[in-house]
């Protein structure tokens, strides 16, 4: 008979749990449910996987363990102090957890600080030996499942990580495809957004799988930093692909094979270069390397062209020239990584950090508060409610959750109520019913293999995933499992009520000071959205070249850092909307002004960067009017629809916009024409590149307002109950 | 009539009567919530969520005091 990878894992947790258990409660350390915590919060598909999960949850209790013991002492004897300092730092946790640097680190360190200063505060003469006792039995735990994990049935997360990469470099060859097939107006591509989806799910898993590969596989760990290159090109592929396809959107009037003679082989040569990546990540030898490749333009048709469509072919081909570079890079790094190439590629300029205290997330912020305010309510519901439910406990374990909910506030706290109240309630009747029958630790450890194991057995779906973690969280918390075992029907009954509190006051936080509803929260990020564009569009007034003081750019990276993040946030949220609440608007309505707001971030980003490069002083004198109204009529846009997410006469504004776009098109062909002969190649170039960036913001801006106008607003504003 | 508060016993297990008034209040008020929902009466307040905490509360009490008596 052979185990399926499911009863393989669900036996290596239920093993490891049991172990775990026997050798805290043969040690005569209290709390056993500490290391069981381990056990179950490590358990991941592969050994790497869980062993950098684990070491970050070392490294976080570790941490915690000193800023508890710090906040004890600094605060000894005063409550009020103590979680003010306390909050405070949970909220530097949350901010950080929902970062992209070493979440589980800082998970664990927000919340393991609240469960030691809460046991600890009760008792503080052995608050040292509680933060201490606290990491050992969470080192127990990631020892004991990081040993069975590499005895029994070892996962190696380098052939996972290897089939991730070239499954990511597939889904960029047959989207590059498909793109170039498009352009070169064979087919629609109906299954780009598919693929483009797929790809950024790949990237994720691509990224965590590095993590992991990087712990368990010495020649994963031995080449990361090239990894980590590759990892960037190919994020910097997939942008460049998704502002591309963009450009093009706007411009299906163009005839491209006969404007770009060569399209054909360029597109063979791309998609050669992304096979043999594929084939050298399966550890095959390259057929091929890259052979030089541009996309040339046929001067006597581009001649013909209008000024606006010569400035959509230039951005076209500077944005070919990129991808055709970065595909290059790509095929470099993959070749040196898996030794066909003997030179190693330049790790090259890291992205450019982001100073994040300066620049706080607001929705990230916002998680904050909310965790700070459970924390307060469910400390001062401790101090003036008497004998409430849980006691000290409830607070740690309602920061818990809030640590949890802060990053998806999208998820219903309801959601998470029925799995745990269930789960408490089953294992209340295994507490109740079956523990008093055990007399030894054989049946206990036979008793807690079954439970872990069924667990992990019938909840081992990824959509499951939170159910599981609740199910045995709960598990552990109800039997509470100690060498003096007692039994009392008080326990299960004060878990399950403090539970019901924690979840009232985790409710509570859902309305209050933020409104977290669906409706209400796309409608503020919508408004949010409009006014990040509004202010990038208004500072566009200023000069390029001259300086910007600090507090300028620190708002304008703000901003930028807003229309890049508020699409996604807003298709997150686009997914929980009641379709029963909006009459008259379909998911799939939604779905396209996600996509059109998508659309437009990438306008404004790629507008931002083009202005950056330096224009023919002629050029801008003589269009600076032109440019004035045009930014004019866009500010003023934006300003409305941070207001009101539709135009009220879409009509009119269309009309307004195609005659400024007219217009300008007008003074433009006077402009070159006077211009002739006093400007060079590269100006010409850049100048295009600018017109072309207006003309797609102008572009993206009505497919939205299009878009948007096809939905019924009114009823997103009545007020409802949910 | 008696006005000592006294405990509900189910299966021998006795439950503080707030608790079960905020039980059947909360439940109360959900039901509420859901009928105004339906007949599109909640769009004549302000802020909902805070139209319901108040239903909850006064629930509680109303059947707090005439029903379970805490």
């Amino acid at each position: 008979m052979t185990l399926s990878t499911t009863a393989k894992e669900a036996i290596k947790t239920a093993l490891a749990m049991t172990l775990a258990y026997g050798i805290t409660l043969s040690l005569g350390w209290e709390n056993p449910y500490w290391a069981g915590f381990s056990v179950a919060f490590i358990s991941l598909a592969t050994s790497g996987q869980s062993i950098y999960k684990g070491a970050m949850r070392m490294l976080g209790t570790m941490m915690a363990g000193a800023v508890s013991l710090a906040i004890i002492a600094l605060a000894p004897q005063n409550r009020w102090l103590s979680m003010v300092l306390l909050s405070a730092w949970m909220g530097f946790c949350t901010y950080m957890t929902w970062g992209e640097k070493h979440p589980f680190f800082w998970a664990y360190s927000g919340y393991v600080c609240a469960v030691v200063t809460m046991a600890a505060g009760l008792d503080p003469v052995n608050a040292f030996n509680t933060a201490v006792l606290r990491s050992q039995e969470t080192g127990l735990g990631i020892l004991v499942y990081s040993l069975v994990a590499i005895l029994l049935w070892p996962i190696n997360s380098r052939p996972a990580f290897e089939a991730a990469g070239a499954k990511l470099a597939s889904t960029q060859q047959q989207l590059l495809k498909t793109s170039l097939e498009w352009m070169a107006g064979q087919r629609n591509p109906e299954t780009a957004q598919q693929l483009r989806t797929q790809e950024i799910q790949e990237q994720n898993q691509f990224g965590q799988l590095l993590a992991a590969a990087a712990t368990d596989s010495y020649e994963i760990r031995e080449l990361q930093n090239q990894w980590r290159l590759y990892q960037r090109q190919v994020g910097q592929l997939s942008e460049a692909m998704e502002r591309w396809r963009e450009n093009l959107a706007g411009e299906q009037s163009l005839d491209m094979p006969s404007l770009m003679p060569n399209l054909s082989g360029f597109a063979d040569e791309l998609d050669s270069r992304l096979t043999q990546i594929g084939c050298m990540l399966a550890n095959q030898e390259p057929g091929q390397h890259p052979s030089a490749v541009d996309p040339e333009i046929d001067e006597a048709r581009f001649r013909h062209l209008s000024h606006f469509q010569k400035a959509a072919l230039t951005a076209i081909r500077v944005q070919l020239r990129r991808i055709e570079s970065l595909t290059r890079s790509l095929f470099h790094s993959a070749c040196y990584i898996k030794g066909f190439c003997p030179a190693a590629p330049e790790l090259g300029d890291k992205p450019p950090v982001i100073k994040e205290f300066g620049l706080p997330d607001p929705d990230r912020m916002a998680g904050v508060v909310r965790v700070m305010l459970i924390m307060w309510i469910a400390w001062l519901a401790n101090i003036y409610i008497d004998s409430i439910p849980g006691g000290a406990d409830g607070v740690a374990v309602a920061s818990t959750f809030g640590l949890v909910i802060a990053g998806m506030p999208q998820v219903s706290v309801w959601l998470m109520f029925l799995p745990a109240f269930i789960s408490t309630l089953l294992a209340g009747l295994i507490y109740i019913l079956v523990m008093p029958q055990l007399s030894s630790f054989l049946g206990l450890g036979v008793l807690l293999f079954v439970v872990t194991f069924a667990i992990y057995y019938l909840l081992a779906a990824p959509r499951l995933n939170v159910a599981k973690l609740l199910a045995i969280s709960m598990f552990m918390t109800v039997i509470s499992v100690s060498n003096h075992q007692v039994y009392s029907f008080m326990v299960v009954y004060t878990v399950a009520l403090m539970l019901l509190v924690v979840f009232i006051v985790l409710a509570v936080t859902a309305y209050f000071p933020l409104d977290l509803r669906p409706r209400q929260s796309f409608l503020r990020l919508l408004g949010r959205y409009f006014r990040s564009c509004e202010y990038l569009m208004d500072a566009l007034s200023q000069d390029p070249q001259k300086r910007e003081t600090r507090v300028v750019r620190l708002r304008k990276t703000f901003h930028m850092q807003e229309i890049s993040s508020l699409p996604t946030k807003l298709g997150a949220w686009s997914k929980v909307l009641s379709k029963k609440a909006l009459p008259g608007t379909s998911p799939e309505q939604i779905t396209t002004v996600v996509t059109a707001l998508q659309g437009l971030s990438y306008r404004m980003q790629q507008l931002i960067e083009d202005r950056g490069h330096p224009q023919a002083p002629f050029l801008v004198q003589e269009l600076r009017s032109d440019v004035a109204a045009w930014r004019t009529k866009m500010t003023d846009a934006f300003g409305c629809l941070a207001g009101e997410p539709s135009v009220a006469n879409q009509n009119r504004f269309h009309t307004e916009l195609t005659g400024i776009m007219d217009h300008m098109n007008m003074r433009i062909e006077e402009t070159v024409d006077k211009a002739a002969g006093h400007i060079s190649d590269q100006d010409g170039e850049n100048f295009y590149r600018l017109m072309s960036a207006y003309r797609g913001v102008s572009d993206a801006l009505a497919v939205y307002v299009a878009s948007a106008g096809a939905i019924d607003w009114a009823p997103w504003r009545e007020e409802r109950f949910y | 009539m008696n006005m000592i508060p006294h405990e509900l016993a189910i299966g021998g297990v006795f439950l503080p009567p707030l608790l079960v008034a905020f039980t059947l209040g909360a439940i109360a008020a959900i039901l509420t919530a859901h009928l105004l929902n339906r007949i599109r009466l909640s769009r004549y307040f302000f802020y909902p969520p805070l139209v319901v905490l108040a239903l909850v509360i006064i629930y509680t009490v109303l059947l707090g005091t005439f029903v379970v008596r805490i």
